[in-house]
């Protein structure tokens, strides 16, 4: 070959490799899934039944439509510690809103867009610090963790707010066509994040200053507003999770959401997006939504103790994040 | 602009600091009195204020100060304020620890000092406790088992939503279980962990009335467990179901009374436990003998 034109593009034979095993490692967390699945099917026989499907991907809604947020964060590099205090805050808003002062189903609403607001206000917040003021997302959010709960729990008095309209279980508890609506609004939510990340500019944008913040910058990418639409269309999302969440539990609770943080950015993690920003995808982010869905509820219905449980969760992330560390391309392994 | 932020951000420091000093008035009112000092679990709990309440209540009577600190579950945070309180001087502390071994170190520094030390609701394993006053969780758990046979006729299947991180959780259960043992026609098929929260026992119940669809009967061991618990099966429409909670909150005892499927609650008396505590003191004081266990009855309250 030595001298001639050649039509074709030779990558050294490490990229080769490299490009093969990152194909490889998008369908690990799918074959990873059919074997927990085979696992699970064999010591349980409830759990391949169209109900206990339906119960799984119910259970992983909330997380789900957090998750979509966190990985367009985590995208840029950052990170959102805030998300369970903020949903519990948007949660016990709505409440108070639709439980207040008898407006019927006009409370309802009025308080489901007062949850987006109150996410919206944080988002914008945590937004603002991080990208003009240049403080680490994991300060400004934990900052905004610990805040946001004592929020939720001053405005609640401590007490659940219960007693709600029934319109108010509508995004919680009902079911369209068989499905409940927190899956319809969660899959909506991961269409809509998959189309505004790979399909529209601001998402490329994402993608670039996660990667590599100046390089972007000096591409003509305002990188501070990335940053900070980021942070907001998360907020918007933990609003929406927040209302969701209580009106699966027909209540605003001021404690609920405790450490959703851990277990949105699991799902993130083990989808194969990297925390050091730059890489994954929201599509990966669904799958590691199903594998924990799937390996919670599979351990519940076998009845394994729930000490084992944890450890078990543990060990997955561990896998999650040793396979993401081998998926850097080789000269980054080396260092 | 730059100038303008600096500003902003200054009014902000001092507006909060203001406030925030604002919040810890009548923390160091001096009396002839005793001094005790309080470290709570955590103030978050109805149960909790409620046994603040009680020592707050009977505190009063005897004329003694209180100092109420909240240890918010950080056995770290709770070590240094028992610390904070052998600095003080305090005449007494008591403790709700945030963890029953790892509180042992503290308490052994409070001993050093000679200052009495009662531990209330969750008990301490070492050091020196003069009394511990807290409800009989395996009276409560075995009340809520009988309460389920009784209305079950002694036949079907039951679950338990658990917490079993924490000791007042794993008596509980354990106290169920031993008394369902005397119901042969009874079965215990599911056992999960809710974490004491809502929106871990709802996932936790929707698992368990998954793989039992037939469940008769869930024991939820605190009332967070036992709402969970009744939002899955109110999802199912399963009203026939029994669900017993623990603690009889508000919201609890209101959801009894609408007529759901959460049909009864073990009650603690959380404000009988802070005014025993106070009493166990008192008696101390005066050079009375005080039992090394006090328990506070618990009782099944349901519609009827």
């Amino acid at each position: 070959m030595k001298n001639k034109p050649s039509s074709t593009i030779h990558y050294p034979l490490s990229t080769i490799h490299y490009l093969q095993w990152q194909r490889v490692a998008e369908y690990a967390i799918v074959v990873a899934i059919v074997l927990e699945s085979i696992v699970f099917a064999v010591i349980a026989p409830q759990f391949f039944s169209v109900p206990n499907l339906i119960n799984v991907a119910l259970s992983i809604a909330i997380t789900g439509i957090l998750a979509v947020g966190m990985t367009g964060v985590i995208l840029t590099g950052g990170i959102d510690l805030s998300i369970g205090s903020v949903a519990a805050l948007a949660g016990v808003v709505a409440a108070l809103i639709a439980g207040g002062g008898g407006m019927g189903g006009n409370g309802v609403l009025l308080g489901g867009i007062a949850a987006l607001g109150v996410g919206l206000v944080v988002g914008l917040f945590n937004g603002v610090m991080i990208a003009r003021f240049r403080v680490p997302p994991f300060v400004v959010t934990l900052a905004m963790l610990t805040i946001c709960r004592g929020l939720a729990f001053i405005v609640t008095g401590g007490r659940s707010i219960g007693n709600l309209p029934p319109s108010f279980g509508f995004l919680g508890r009902e079911r369209v066509l068989g499905v409940p609506v927190p899956v319809v609004i969660m899959l909506v939510v991961f269409a809509v994040g998959w189309f505004v990340l790979k399909r529209m500019t601001f998402g490329r944008y994402v993608y670039a200053v996660g990667g590599n913040r100046e390089a972007s910058f000096l591409a003509g990418v305002n990188t501070k507003r990335v940053t900070l639409l980021v942070y907001v269309l998360n907020g918007l999302l933990v609003g929406l999770a927040g209302v969701v969440l209580a009106s699966r539990l027909g209540a605003g609770v001021p404690n609920a959401g405790l450490q959703y943080e851990l277990d949105v950015i699991a799902a993130v993690v083990v989808g194969g997006t990297s925390l050091s920003g730059g890489r994954g995808s929201v599509i990966g982010t669904l799958w590691g939504a199903i594998f924990i869905g799937v390996l919670n509820n599979g351990m519940n219905l076998a009845g394994i103790d729930p000490y084992m449980q944890r450890i078990a969760l543990g060990v997955v992330i561990l896998l999650a994040v040793l396979a993401d560390q081998l998926n850097k391309s080789p000269g980054e392994l080396k260092t | 602009m730059k100038t303008n932020m600096s500003l902003l951000l200054l009014t902000v420091f001092v507006t909060a600091s203001l406030v925030l000093t604002g919040c810890q008035s009548g923390g160091n009112s001096s009396s002839g009195g005793k001094r005790i000092g309080v470290t709570l679990l955590t103030r978050e709990h109805e149960f909790y204020r409620q046994l603040e309440a009680g020592l707050r209540d009977a505190a009063n009577k005897q004329g003694y100060d209180l100092i109420v600190t909240s240890g918010d579950f950080d056995l770290a945070k709770q070590q240094s304020q028992i610390e904070n309180f052998v600095v003080q001087g305090v005449d007494a502390i008591v403790v709700c620890p945030a963890d029953s071994k790892g509180i042992a170190p503290a308490i052994e520094r409070a001993n050093e000092a000679n200052i009495p030390v009662f531990t209330a609701d969750i008990s301490a394993q070492g050091g020196q406790v003069v009394s511990h006053i807290a409800s009989d969780n395996l009276a409560g758990g075995r009340l809520a088992a009988d309460y389920i046979a009784r209305a079950l006729n002694g036949q079907g299947t039951v679950g338990i939503i658990g917490q079993p991180e924490v000791q007042s959780g794993l008596d509980r259960e354990t106290g169920f279980k031993e008394e369902m043992t005397k119901h042969p026609g009874i079965r215990i098929v599911s056992v999960l962990n809710g974490g004491g929260v809502r929106d871990r026992a709802l996932k936790a119940a929707d698992d368990m009335l998954q793989g039992n669809p037939e469940l008769k009967a869930i024991f939820g061991i605190n009332d967070d467990s036992a709402l969970g618990a009744l939002s899955a099966a109110e999802a199912r429409n399963r009203s026939d179901m029994i669900i017993v909670g623990y603690d009889a909150t508000p919201e609890a005892v209101e959801a009894i009374e609408r007529g759901g499927a959460l049909k009864a609650d073990v009650a603690q008396q959380p404000r009988d436990i802070g005014a025993k505590t106070i009493e166990a003191i008192a008696t101390h004081f005066g050079g009375g003998q005080v039992p090394k266990i006090i328990t506070v009855p618990v009782k099944i309250v349901d519609s009827g």
